[in-house]
């Protein structure tokens, strides 16, 4: 079983604030961790092959220290990484990004299976997955919270609606997109952290994966940023103050007259 | 290629760029701030500069012929055998903006019933409905309703095509937008169309913590999927006349993908629908007091959303979300406990009447939304309540 | 007196503790201010009434519960007054109400209400703004308890292992004797001559005090007063269980934040090889700051409060060949470091017969809280059960120990514990400080004939912990509870000093009555 399992670098908090006096936008934090979502793809991808024999491949496409990250998905149980790296690539959207990666999956060779996170914490599209198995050609499941069966032919999953859930049955070669709770991720072992540190890591080009480039970063993105702000708050409240009996006297007054 | 620029001549080396940036891609040298490998072209710095010396330069491409499209799509989402409400909303200001671009706003619904949807559609705002209807689309199929859709597309080539942001929606319209290779927004809060006849779409991102505008100028349709319970649909005009088009269902047409069950859950919590609303967030400080939450949400007659802290946790499950990954809820109504108001958090509660924020914490953000502000420890305001509402 | 308001049904749930004992009182107060306190301590003082100090009520040995009199509550005191920098470090004056859990937040995020501070306080909080990370070390469990209760008990928590309990990072304290008159204390300032000490009052009184004479275990301590020749004022004062005196305010010191912080779960399939793992680390790997062990009991607490869903059901699995678990922390200031000691760990592991495969490293914040939560969520799966017992039997309780032993008896120890309560057919579940020799065994009682078989275990503990030189109580105090195990630990002779001792200082012997001494002795007139 081969699995490849898309990963990206996203800021440890999204916090953000508005400076008071600049009126510019202040990051608060800027580790780096890997998206939660994508760390419970790593070990579902990981229990599998656990289960079935096979290698776990994890790509990301991303700025140089996403090595780092890589280096933390091959302690926690993946084989190999590879990291598409190229300024080349920068400003993607989700178009120009599912291309990129799908050229990064072409170059990886033969596979059974593709694990996305469902989304990523900062961006909150949900895209990459679906637009990199429409550029794949294969089928796929977004929102899986379950993986029932799976052999090298077939994918037996259930996956969230709207409402419910669906259990489906897909040939493989596929790609699925899991939710958080698919999955607890694990925690690496000391050995799995020796192992991280030789472990193949493969940075790739532009060139390398043969990208043409009015198909990737800025220029290939057919969606543009054209301005960001932080959402202004108005307010004018009322305070209640005192004990919690009183306070909840005034409350429920509120209540008898909306309910 | 794309670069980011700074202005030497304008950069004043006050190193705002490089609080902004989220990925260490800016310092300073010499005073003035440069730019390295790690620039992923966010475009966050370029807005957060106070003397604008920072720019995206973007060397742009030769485009497609775009000229010849036209028109503004809705996709009707049907869900268990109805029309969802977020349909109307689209239509309501699909309406509003095919009134300014002087287009026609056409709904598609893909569903193995009914004339009398089309015609609600109609009422709801649209010119023309384009229907394709087969048994097969009885599930809520994504491959088939993608396939359709697209040949739709190249057929007619719409300029707009709006979904609702269900699960849905969030899952076709990706598979749309690749195979039509053209750009999608997630998730938008706001659309509007600019002087150059453009979609302006404006969506959360960074948690909501930032809201970045997006245009799609090379490629169409233009795509967005829109949070529901955001947009106001128009009133419902049974005078209004519409066309309806039946698109036949293409023969052949196989799927890879079996649904080999579906189920719904039966007791469906529609936290968007309630009347009055109790949201707890870490403030209620251990798991067990949700029995108290859940005892003052019985004597009122309210449903109980919590914040996502509470749901990761562990201490409330994913349908009780509010908030941007979460439901959108607008009670009459809302008492928020121990709600921080994570910026994602009030993107989800803002339609709410009437606030009611309990913290401890006087400078938490739910106190900029609400509006009754008290500061305490809402377990003790809540046995309060309970205590009254008992006798 | 205004402040002072009769005691009725509303305030309930302050005649209880996080020990779930329940007592009683008269009458309550919850001053504001120094002020208060003394004006409240003064009235008390003449109409001989006890007085019970209260902060956030999380001790486990009922020091904070009443019976009789009045209860004086310092929760409301919680402001942080000033900030203060030295060469080497920054220091923080704070009132006794000031939560840990508060505390940290606003220590790591550096935001405090300043506005009441002066200008001293606000050069030091500029630079302070600008250094790197501070944080106060010491860390208990329970994080939602006060400084004030924090101080009185003499807490630690994981930590301590490497930077010692609440002690130590306490550099000044004010407290209200017991008729209201003020002594304010800074470390390196009033030294005992031997085992005679003069502290002076505010108003210029010198009140010379004979320390008792006994020596104190070589071990982690937190039972009775601390004395020792020659030293500082101070330390008579924390860990006294608030039978001296009332803390009205203290400053504690920060220390730099390590750069780098990894968490190591390594888990052994017996106790045997976990113990020797522990004698090959500790002092020989630099930069171990907490040492924690958690037995098969635990673990198996764990493992069933995940399955049925809990909160807990966010952990990764335990796999069931897990016997049990030593957690080690590292902290250091460069990665190279930091890795370099986790491989040392890693050797010692195998050496003991481990295997590097059983283990958990967490080298990020989201994987540290996660073996964070894992370490409370043992002492919360204990307290779950007991909860659920306690409703067909409601005589039932946890019994918790709280010993420690000299290093030579850590073996000893463990086979003291395994064998009394395999003898006594007792379930049990165990975690603790390791590192320190100081577990915490839980003895867990199935009904009513246990809870007497195991209270009868635990003082045949005590008394052998004694003889091996331990201390009865490491850190959670002695209070109510434990009273009867400090004379078992320091014999009658040391009991009457340290009674002496308080009625230097507390004539009526109204303060926290019945803390340290069982009623007999100095609590009762």
């Amino acid at each position: 079983m081969k699995i490849i399992v898309c990963m990206k670098q996203v800021p440890s908090s999204n916090d953000v604030h508005l400076d008071p006096v600049t009126n510019t936008i202040i990051r608060d934090g800027n580790k780096s961790i890997i998206n939660p979502f994508d760390s419970s793809a790593l070990e579902q991808a990981v229990e599998i092959k656990e289960r079935l024999g096979g290698e776990v491949t994890v790509l990301s496409m991303g700025i140089p220290d996403t090595q780092r990250l890589l280096r933390d998905a091959l302690s926690r149980g993946c084989d190999k990484a590879v990291l598409l790296s190229d300024s080349a690539f920068a400003g993607s959207d989700t178009l120009a990004t599912a291309y990129t990666l799908g050229l990064g999956v072409k170059k990886i060779g033969k596979f059974d299976l593709i694990l996305c996170g469902k989304m990523a914490v900062d961006g909150d599209t949900a895209q990459i997955g679906p637009e990199l198995a429409e550029n794949l050609n294969i089928p796929h499941v977004t929102d899986v919270d379950e993986v029932i069966f799976v052999n090298d032919k077939e994918i037996i999953c259930s996956k969230l609606i709207d409402g419910g859930s669906q259990i489906l049955n897909v040939p493989l070669p596929a790609l699925i997109t899991v939710v958080k709770d698919i999955k607890i991720p694990r925690l690496p072992s000391i050995k799995g952290i020796r192992f991280s540190q030789t472990a193949s890591l493969e940075i790739l080009t532009a060139q390398d994966i043969s990208a043409d480039i009015t198909k990737t970063g800025l220029n290939g993105s057919p969606t543009q940023v054209v301005k960001t702000f932080t959402p202004v708050q108005e307010n004018t409240s009322v305070e209640f103050k005192g004990n919690a009996k009183k306070i909840a006297k005034q409350i429920a007054s509120v209540l008898g007259e909306v309910l | 290629m794309a670069n980011l620029t700074i202005n030497k001549d304008l950069c004043n080396g006050c190193g705002v760029c490089i609080n902004s940036c989220g990925n260490n891609a800016i310092t300073l040298d010499n005073g003035k701030a440069i730019v390295n490998e790690n620039c992923i072209l966010c475009g966050i710095c370029v807005d957060s500069c106070p003397c604008n010396a920072i720019s995206i330069e973007n060397i742009s491409q030769p485009t497609k012929d775009i000229s010849n499209s036209s028109g503004i799509w809705v996709f009707a989402e049907v869900s268990q055998g109805k029309l969802l409400p977020v349909g109307f909303e689209l239509l309501g200001k699909g309406r509003a903006l095919a009134n300014q671009k002087k287009c026609s706003l056409t709904a598609v619904l893909l569903s193995h019933s009914s004339e009398a949807m089309a015609k609600e559609l109609i009422y709801a705002g649209a010119d023309d409905v384009l229907i394709c209807a087969d048994k097969d689309l009885h599930d809520l199929r994504e491959e088939l309703c993608t396939t359709i859709l697209c040949n739709m597309i190249m057929a007619r080539n719409p300029e707009i095509l709006l979904f609702g942001a269900t699960a849905f929606g969030r899952s076709v319209a990706p598979r749309v937008a690749a195979r039509i290779q053209t750009g999608l927004t997630a998730d938008c809060t706001m659309l509007e169309i600019d002087d150059k006849g453009l979609l302006r779409q404006t969506r959360p991102a960074f948690g909501g913590n930032i809201m970045a505008t997006i245009i799609c100028p090379k490629t169409r349709p233009q795509m967005a999927t829109v949070r529901s319970g955001i947009m106001e649909p128009i009133h419902r005009d049974t005078t209004r006349i519409g066309k309806i088009v039946r698109v036949p269902f293409p023969s052949k047409l196989k799927t890879k993908t079996k649904i080999m069950e579906t189920r719904l859950n039966k007791s469906t919590l529609n936290l968007a629908d309630a009347k009055a609303l109790i949201v707890v967030g870490k403030g209620i400080g251990s798991k067990k007091n949700m029995a108290l939450v859940n005892q003052l949400a019985d004597l009122i007659g309210a449903s109980v959303g919590v914040s996502r802290p509470l749901v990761d946790a562990g201490w409330s499950e994913y349908k009780h979300q509010v908030g941007q990954t979460g439901a959108t809820v607008a009670p009459k109504v809302l008492i928020s406990l121990g709600v921080s108001g994570a910026i994602q958090h009030l993107a989800g509660i803002y339609r709410a009447e009437k606030i009611i924020a309990v913290n401890t914490d006087p400078d938490a953000p739910i106190f900029g939304v609400c509006h009754y502000k008290i500061v305490a420890d809402c377990v003790e305001i809540l046995k309060e309540l309970i205590e009254i509402y008992k006798k | 007196m205004e402040l002072i308001k009769p005691f009725s049904d509303e305030y309930m749930d302050y005649l209880r503790d996080e020990s779930r004992t329940v007592g009683y009182a008269d009458s309550i107060s919850f001053p504001k201010t120094e002020e208060e306190i003394v004006s409240i301590l003064k009235y008390l003082y003449q109409n001989n009434t006890a007085i019970t100090v209260q902060g956030a009520r999380t001790g486990l040995v009922a020091a904070a519960v009443p019976f009789g009199g009045h209860i004086l509550n310092i929760s409301k005191m919680d402001k942080i007054l000033g900030c203060r920098k030295d060469q080497k470090n920054f220091y923080l004056t704070i009132e006794p109400g000031v939560i840990l859990m508060e505390l940290n937040k606003k220590i790591s995020s550096k935001k405090f209400d300043t506005t009441s501070w002066n200008e001293i306080s606000l050069e030091a909080y500029n630079s302070f703004l600008s250094s790197p990370p501070m944080f106060f070390t010491p860390d208990p469990t329970e994080n939602t308890a006060t400084l004030g209760g924090m101080v009185a008990c003499n807490a630690s928590g994981a930590r301590s292992f490497m930077y010692g309990a609440t002690r130590n990072h306490i550099t000044a304290i004010r407290l209200a004797l017991a008729d209201g008159r003020i002594v304010s204390l800074k470390r390196g300032e009033t030294f005992a001559n031997l085992r005679t000490l003069t502290i002076t009052t505010q108003n210029g009184d010198n009140i010379t005090l004979d320390l008792p004479k006994y020596e104190m275990p070589n071990t982690k301590n937190a039972s009775g007063y601390f004395v020792k020749d020659n030293m500082d004022a101070i330390d008579l004062f924390i860990g006294s269980d608030s039978t001296l005196g009332v803390i009205t305010e203290l400053e504690i010191a920060l220390t730099p934040l390590p750069p780098h912080i990894w968490g190591i779960s390594c888990f052994f399939e017996s106790e045997i090889k976990a113990i020797k793992f522990v004698q090959l680390v500790r002092y020989k790997i630099e930069g171990v700051a907490a040492m924690e062990y958690f037995d098969q009991t635990a673990l198996n607490l764990l493992r069933n409060q995940k399955e049925s869903g809990t909160a807990f059901a966010q952990l990764p699995d335990v796999p069931y060949n897990y016997n049990c678990c030593v957690y080690i922390e590292l902290h250091a200031n460069t990665e190279e470091s930091i890795e370099g000691k986790m491989f040392e760990v890693g050797e010692k592991m195998e050496l003991a017969g481990g295997n590097l495969d059983d283990t958990w490293v967490a080298r990020n914040e989201n994987d540290i809280d996660c073996l964070h939560f894992l370490r409370h969520a043992a002492p919360e799966s204990a307290n779950m059960i007991i909860d659920q017992r306690k409703k067909t039997d409601p005589m039932i309780t946890k019994l918790g120990t709280d010993m420690s032993v000299p290093d030579q008896f850590l073996e000893e120890v463990f086979d003291l514990y395994r064998s009394g309560l395999e003898e006594n057919n007792l379930e049990s579940a165990t975690w603790g400080h390791i590192g320190n020799n100081h577990l915490h065994v839980n003895i867990l009682p199935r009904d009513s004939e246990d809870y007497k078989t195991g209270t009868i275990l635990y003082s045949i503990w005590a008394d052998e912990i004694a003889k091996m030189g331990g201390a009865i109580s490491a850190e959670h105090g002695v209070g109510k509870l434990k009273s009867y195990f400090l004379e078992v630990m320091y014999g009658s002779e040391s009991i009457e000093q340290m009674t002496a001792l308080k009625y230097q200082l507390d004539p009526k012997g109204l303060l926290s009555k019945g803390n340290l001494f069982t009623p007999k002795k100095g609590g009762e007139n």
